[in-house]
């Protein structure tokens, strides 16, 4: 045993000046509390005041920690215990108090103060001081145990920056970050103190919205999110900069949505999604309805994705007729997707999804390549029309990869017609103006599909000179019962015949729709009267 | 801090349409806490307003104006800002914190006149600038368009 009153005792022997001198702060206590020796790490950590012949709870007392309880409880039983102790300055101990053999106990100090402190850097998100998505998900978890408890509602709002990645990809990382801090700001000042607010990552982020028993949750979520609509679509100036970004939001509601902080997250994305495909800056709840039709979507999206590899997609052929002679001039491929199970889908299902999911251009390439080796093999000349994908037109491999597939099937470039839409000439113009030059470069002839039907056709009929315009069928179809439908065609067809360009009616199918697009100077035809569309050996048929 | 001294122009429309008094009283409070706290970060400039809206020009460094104008934007009581101009400047146009009232009607220009009187705002050199003129043209379409 020590001698009580010594604080520290040098002159004993190695035992005693390991014990005096040792790294952890070590306090031995005797059988009733009372600290009977301190060692010099145990002072510094009781600065001030001097451990020996005081007891625990006065020690802590002068350290501003509250009564140490397990470690009292277990000094009246005599056996071992383990305390975590907040002491003033924001230091945090862990204390160990073990019963010794000789009578008395041994308590020893870990400092914890780092550790807690790194825990809770663990939990924020280091850019922006949110909670990152772990503590996202360990904090709704509690808030939905809290409000089962009670029966209060809750609100999970997911929120997706509008533009954020041009942000960062023409003005640089550095300042797509400073943008994502202010989000984060405002975010702070556009919730309550008790929501959660995390980001996810990117510019993803979440709030848990917290409720009140007997409160109107979907309305209170319904505020919020339209106040981050706006707060967080508002200009921004930073780094010398003005910058727009847009903010969508979904939302799900506890208990009406779900149940589990998963299910939540999950159905928060999908009403993102939805807020998303609505055109943006807007928000949006769950529906019920989504999870069927995002399901359905994926499923289909899976076999979509292996439709190529399976050879379930074939091109039909539709004749064009021309007026002058009456003969066939040409055919029009068309890609049908007959699935084993699902049978035909229509390509106005299938083909959006392809574009969204940017396998479009491997289809693309195979309708061309697959349409230019049959119409190789045709006993006329005749021309063979390939719908090209405005998605085609990125990437800028699309001259290469029609000259290659010229070169592979030797197919003549003059009988080889590009159709594209409006929609392929609506982003980066100039771009595809240079595409589209190039593709003319090859001796390749290009169409201006579905005309009449998109947004501001005339300014793309003077900026690059098709050399055909097809008419939408809806004039056509409409030119019997309207005469403004008449009056298009017309006008359609004197403009192309003013420009040089030859003019195609779709969708004739009848022979007065026939007799009128003659009279009003259309020089083809394509539709149902002259032809449907054909599997290949039928279309090969008719040219011999 | 001259080399990077910068101006930011906006307006923004008055959601907080209310009683005479009570757009007084935000008026005279937002020239308050306008002098006290832009002045102590170096920021200047003018404030314009009418029944129909805020105008303000912000000059300083761009830190300063830059969380100023967010600070701006977090007030969900501004509706609609629109952010007409921010650009690096050699001088500043306002060396102090001006405010006054710019419309046409007779009533409210006396009952605002002294805050334009105490606060130096002349008029003049807001419409020396092309860009600070454009605004005080908006504030006066803004008027009119409450008052149609």
């Amino acid at each position: 045993m020590p001698a009580p009153s010594a604080v520290t005792s040098r002159s004993a022997g190695p035992f005693e000046a390991a014990l005096a001198e040792m790294a952890t702060p070590l306090l031995l206590l005797d059988a009733g509390g009372t600290v009977t020796f301190a060692n010099d790490r145990a002072v510094v950590l009781f600065a001030g005041s001097m451990p020996v012949g005081r007891t625990l709870a006065a020690l802590f007392a002068a350290r501003g920690a509250a009564e140490p309880q397990a470690l009292d409880e277990a000094l009246r039983a005599g056996r071992p215990a383990r305390e975590g102790l907040a002491l003033d300055g924001g230091r945090r101990v862990e204390a160990a108090l073990a019963p010794l053999s000789s009578g008395g106990f041994a308590l020893t100090f870990d400092d914890v103060t780092e550790h807690v402190r790194s825990a809770a850097l663990a939990r924020l998100e280091p850019l922006t001081g949110l909670c990152n998505r772990a503590e996202l998900h360990e904090r709704l978890g509690a808030e939905l145990a809290a409000a089962e408890r009670v029966g209060a509602p809750l609100a999970v709002l997911l929120l997706d920056l509008d533009r954020f990645k041009a942000v960062n990809d023409t003005l640089g990382h550095p300042v797509g970050d400073a943008l994502l801090r202010k989000v984060a700001e405002r975010l702070r000042n556009a919730a309550r103190r008790e929501d959660v607010i995390a980001r996810l990552g990117g510019d993803e982020f979440a709030l848990v919205q917290v409720g009140r028993a007997g409160a109107d949750q979907s309305r209170a979520a319904e505020a919020l999110a339209a106040r981050l609509v706006d707060l967080v679509g508002r200009t921004y100036v930073l780094d010398g900069q003005m910058l727009n970004v847009g903010a969508s939001v979904g939302i799900a509601l506890y208990p009406a949505d779900g149940r589990g902080a998963d299910d939540l997250l999950k159905h928060a994305d999908l009403a993102l999604y939805r807020a998303k495909a609505d055109g943006r800056a807007t928000y949006r709840f769950f529906e019920p309805a989504m999870n069927a039709a995002v399901q359905a979507r994926r499923s289909l999206e899976i076999d979509l994705r292996r439709a190529l590899a399976l050879k379930q997609f074939t091109l039909a052929f539709q004749p064009q007729i021309s007026l002058e002679t009456g003969a066939v001039s040409g055919f029009e491929a068309l890609l049908r997707w007959h699935h084993p199970e699902r049978g035909p889908i229509s390509p106005a299902t299938f083909i959006p999804l392809a574009e969204e999911i940017g396998i479009i251009v491997g289809i693309g390439e195979w309708a061309l390549r697959t349409a230019c080796r049959e119409a190789a093999s045709w006993a006329q000349p005749v021309s063979i029309a390939v719908n090209l994908s405005p998605i085609q037109f990125r990437g800028g491999k699309l001259v290469e990869t029609v000259m290659l597939v010229l070169a592979q099937t030797g197919l003549d470039p003059a009988r080889l017609e590009l159709e594209i839409t409006e929609g392929a000439l609506l982003d980066d113009t100039d771009g595809v103006l240079t595409v589209l030059n190039g593709l003319r470069g090859l001796g390749v002839r290009i169409s201006m599909d579905d005309f009449g039907t998109g947004y501001s056709s005339l300014s793309y009929l003077q900026k690059f000179p098709f050399d055909k315009i097809k008419i939408d069928q809806s004039f056509v179809r409409g030119m019997a019962g309207s005469a403004e439908c008449g009056a298009i065609v017309r006008a359609i067809a004197r403009l192309g015949a003013s420009l040089g360009m030859r003019i195609t009616a779709e969708g004739v199918e009848t022979a007065d729709q026939l007799d009128a697009i003659r009279a009003e100077g259309c020089t083809e035809v394509q539709g149902y009267l002259t032809g449907r569309p054909m599997p290949a050996d039928q279309a090969a048929a008719l040219l011999i | 801090m001259t080399d990077d001294l910068r101006r930011l122009v906006y307006y923004s429309r008055n959601r907080t349409a209310g009683a005479p008094e009570a757009v007084d009283a935000t008026i005279r409070a937002i020239l308050a806490t306008s002098r006290i706290n832009n002045a102590r970060v170096g920021v200047t400039g003018a404030l314009m307003f009418n029944a129909g809206c805020f105008a303000q020009v912000l000059e300083g460094p761009s830190d300063a104006v830059e969380a100023t104008f967010e600070r701006i934007q977090q007030d969900e009581r501004h509706g609609d800002v629109a952010l007409l101009a921010y650009e690096a400047v050699e001088s500043r146009l306002f060396t102090d914190w001006s405010m006054a009232y710019v419309g046409a009607s007779k009533a409210e220009a006396d009952r605002y006149g002294d805050v334009a009187d105490t606060s130096g705002f002349d008029i003049a050199r807001m419409t020396g600038d092309r860009l600070c003129a454009v605004l005080h043209g908006l504030a006066l379409e803004e008027e009119a368009a409450i008052a149609a």
